[in-house]
């Protein structure tokens, strides 16, 4: 089998005195889109955090092509094709859409090249085109999620950590930018790895889930394994199993299995 | 203890602890107080202290007592309720609860009602609340909550005998409209009107009971077949705590946490008989899940568990002291030496030398006081295991750190208790001798027998088991297979249903290897298999927290717990566990191989007891691939 391009090793990570994870391991390979599902305070965050290097990780390796990258600095981390698109989006505000796009490419050097790149996100995220002068923090908040996957894609990222992109936004929006995410995938070969606390929509996507409790992964398995478990389809999906009296108040308790 | 003689007509009475028992154990009538019932025993209790507290409940987060006269009114409302709904003396009554003191106002309410308490555990399903309430013929059947009231909506039509079922917690269920629910405080109410009618009519029922009343059932977990009650009378609970008064004395003062199922004797003995005996306060845990916080809150006195809560505690201070500064580290490490030092001698009742006592002395004051507070042990008089073997290290460890903890034997069918070890008697490895008032010995095929008011009354409408667990001679068959040392000491070998004889026609205990197994911190639990085959093997069940740790530590990825027990090293780590238990047995004894159970069990499923036990013949069904992979 080949290399996973991302593995994570009994990655252990501090935030301050709590220990937010406790020993996770996973792997994305190329071209996947992974997601790591969870409830609030789960860890999800965190563990993107100590990939990106914002974090570093107490225990425990990233391997990235092999090569382990934990406790480096996350401009390293970035060039060396990781990008991480942080929850509730982090735009410039007062920057137009088109410097936010801009410093996505930072690192990059190839002006003719960045210009491509910046079509095809204007070709993705038609309305960021309609935009592009526009200073980031008028948008909304959908398009601001839209620029922040874009300002990501603007760095040929090898894998793209994305952060609870559904994160306050309407049904139809969520849609869209998933609908867009799986062309990312499908045309351009964008791997991904995506936390998210919408399982439905996550499951949807992803080829791979692992499903994190207080810090550890509890189950993991294909997309369409996991949409069947019992536990992610009443604690995930918010199937109601039919109680008794047509209503139910308690819930099962979780197995894992 | 503190014991002098006292005058009283009967048999000639001692106080022990400020309690009035028969000065000879196991005669008749077996008296405590001058009570012959639990009832009556419950009556004079709730007279005598009015306003002390005897149960605490964490309520939103705040720990609020209830009084002995509060624990007096509501049985009496729950009692006259039931028997303004029709309640007969000698008919059944059901209790679907997890541990709270209304569970506890229930069982005396039924009792004293004339009634019979059969308690129901959480971890049911549904099949087995309906086999339960149709096998005890309840008419009655009181459950904590939505979730448990679930469980009777389901089979509802299955028990047609039952006439009430009575709700203890009503969030959640405001707009519940079912013809056979109540609430717990409308039966209080119809308790109250019954009150007002006839006054006096509750203490009129208490003086109808007779030690031989049946006071409870408690059905068995039943490891083959379907689960029997056993029929425990008032004068078989009296005569546990009459032994239990000698042997496991509670004193007034003392704070108690309740938290294992009170279906369960030993819990039911400890947290509800044992302290009416002795006047003393129950703390009820929030949930399983929160004890060992609640037990640094109530910090009691006296603390019986089964052997798996021990080693949780033992391996969260393990966990706790490797995550400890260096320094930190180096002091724990020096402190349980020198606590174990001194556990050489003062677990086996003898004095250490001064040197010893004062190393201990310095360390105690540095380290281990301070664990036993987190630990919530600082008063810790005496802890108490049984119910399962408990390995002499972890015994050890904890007198090390300053917590006495004996093990003892017994079972439902001997109202919970046969054998013991004290703090002034205390042999680790042995269940002890046995308590003052029970007689035990050793049948031919070494099974352990025994004799006392406390044996049971029988099963429940089945003569047949009954007769089966006596011998011609009265004689309570425990089915467990075991030996006696010079000094009266019992040493429990197995299970005599359990023996394997393998292919070679070699006959095996396999509870001895299981249990030797078990002392190792990476297994649970372990079911050794090989009847009628040509070796042994055995399926393991390894602990969740502890090698998730072992995995982690040494750099062993994995996610789930199935592909925890895959990870080569770890089968390999629990090869070298079996290999090393392997070393103590002959070679037929030996196991040649062996498989994890890769799904991490729960109470609910049914190759678990409620205490977490692992059940042979469902474990042998459920994970027959397993086996047969093996042979």
């Amino acid at each position: 089998m080949a290399e996973p391009l991302l593995e994570i090793k009994n990655l252990e990570s501090f935030y301050g005195p709590i220990m937010a994870i406790r020993g996770v391991s996973l792997k994305v390979d190329r071209g996947q889109i992974v997601t790591v599902l969870g409830a609030n305070g789960a860890g999800k965050s965190t563990l993107l955090k100590t990939i990106s290097g914002i974090m570093d990780p107490e225990k425990g390796e990233v391997l990235f092509n092999g090569q382990p990258i934990q406790g480096q600095e996350p401009h390293r981390i970035v060039g060396q094709g990781i990008v991480h698109v942080p929850e509730g989006r982090e735009v410039f505000p007062l920057l137009t859409v088109n410097e936010n796009l801009s410093l996505g490419a930072y690192t990059r050097g190839d002006k003719a090249e960045i210009e491509r790149d910046r079509e095809m996100v204007f070709d993705y995220f038609p309305i960021l085109a309609e935009r592009r002068d526009q200073e980031a923090g008028t948008l909304s908040g959908g398009q601001q999620q839209m620029l922040a996957i874009g300002r990501g894609l603007m760095l040929r990222p090898q894998i793209m950590l994305l952060d609870e992109p559904s994160l306050g936004l309407s049904p139809l929006l969520v849609q869209e930018i998933f609908a867009i995410l799986r062309r990312l995938n499908t045309e351009e070969h964008v791997t991904m790895m995506l936390v998210e606390q919408n399982a439905r929509i996550a499951l949807d996507l992803a080829d791979v889930g692992y499903v994190m409790e207080i810090g550890r992964i509890v189950m993991d398995g294909s997309a369409d394994r996991l949409m069947e478990s019992e536990d992610i389809k009443s604690f995930y999906l918010g199937h109601q199993e039919e109680g008794q009296r047509g209503e139910k108040r308690w819930k099962r308790k979780k197995t894992w299995r | 203890m503190n014991m002098h003689v006292a005058k009283q007509t009967g048999p000639a009475q001692i106080e022990i602890n400020g309690v009035a028992f028969n000065a000879e154990p196991g005669q008749r009538p077996v008296l405590v107080d001058g009570c012959d019932t639990i009832p009556k025993l419950f009556q004079t209790r709730c007279m005598a202290l009015q306003d002390r507290t005897a149960h605490r409940e964490k309520d939103m987060g705040i720990w609020k007592s209830y009084s002995w006269s509060a624990y007096w009114d509501h049985a009496k409302w729950i009692g006259l309720g039931l028997i303004s709904l029709g309640l007969q003396r000698g008919e059944v009554v059901s209790i679907l609860s997890e541990d709270r003191r209304e569970w506890l106002y229930t069982d005396m309410g039924v009792q004293g009602a004339g009634g019979i308490a059969s308690g129901v555990y959480t971890t049911d399903s549904a099949a087995q609340l309906a086999y339960l309430v149709n096998d005890s013929d309840s008419r009655f059947l009181f459950v904590e909550n939505d979730e448990q009231l679930d469980k009777y909506l389901e089979i509802e039509a299955e028990v047609p005998s039952l006439t009430k079922v009575i709700i203890y917690d009503r969030e959640g269920l405001h707009d519940l409209d079912q013809e056979k629910c109540i609430f717990i405080e409308d039966l209080y109410d119809l308790g109250r009107a019954y009150d007002a009618k006839y006054p006096g009519a509750f203490e009129a029922e208490i003086a109808k009971s007779k030690p031989e009343d049946t006071a409870m059932l408690i059905y068995t977990s039943g490891t083959t077949g379907m689960p029997k009650g056993a029929m425990l009378g008032h004068e078989n609970v009296l005569a546990s705590m009459e032994s239990g008064a000698r042997a496991l004395a509670v004193e007034r003062e003392d704070e108690q946490l309740c938290f294992l199922p009170l279906c369960h004797i030993l819990e039911r003995n400890v947290s509800v008989y044992f302290p009416l005996g002795a006047a003393s306060t129950v703390n009820f845990a929030e949930s399983p899940e929160t004890v060992f916080d609640n037990m640094q809150e109530v910090s009691p006195a006296t603390f019986f568990a089964v052997p798996r809560v021990w080693e949780k505690i033992y391996s969260r201070v393990l966990v706790l002291a490797q995550e400890a500064t260096p320094i930190g580290r180096w002091a724990f490490q020096r402190a349980i030496k020198a606590g174990q030092a001194r556990a050489e001698y003062v677990m086996y009742g003898k004095t250490p030398p001064a040197s010893v006592a004062a190393t201990y002395a310095f360390w105690d004051f540095a380290v281990l006081r301070n664990l036993r507070r987190m630990l919530g042990m600082d008063r810790m008089r005496r802890g108490g295991t049984g119910a399962a073997p408990i390995s002499p290290e972890l015994l050890k460890w904890y007198w090390s750190i300053g917590v006495p903890l004996i093990e003892g034997y017994g079972m439902t069918e001997n109202a919970g208790i046969s054998t013991i070890n004290t703090l002034e008697h205390n042999l680790p490895g042995t269940v002890g001798r046995p308590v003052p008032g029970v007689e035990l010995r050793i049948a031919e095929d070494g099974e352990i027998q025994t004799l006392g008011l406390n044996n049971f009354q029988g099963y429940w409408r089945n003569n047949e088991k009954t007769a089966e667990t006596f011998t011609a001679d009265g004689w309570l068959r425990t089915g467990d297979v075991g030996k006696v040392d010079p000094e009266g000491n019992l040493t429990i070998t197995g299970r005599i249903k359990d023996i394997i004889i393998t292919a070679g026609g070699k006959n095996i205990t396999p509870a001895e290897i299981e249990s030797r197994l078990k002392f190792s911190h990476y297994i649970s639990d372990a079911v050794v298999i090989g009847d009628r085959r040509k070796f042994l093997t055995c399926l393991i069940m390894i602990d969740q927290e502890n090698v998730e740790k072992f995995a982690q530590d040494r750099k062993i990825p994995f996610s789930d717990f199935a592909s925890l027990c895959a990870a080569a090293e770890v089968v390999q780590q629990i090869r070298d566990e079996v290999e090393a238990v392997n070393k103590v047995f002959a070679r037929v004894e030996q196991i040649k191989d062996f498989r994890l159970i890769n799904v991490l069990l729960t109470a609910e499923d049914d190759e678990l007891t409620a205490t977490m036990k692992l059940k042979r013949s469902f474990v042998e069904k459920k994970h027959k691939a397993l086996i047969d992979d093996m042979y």
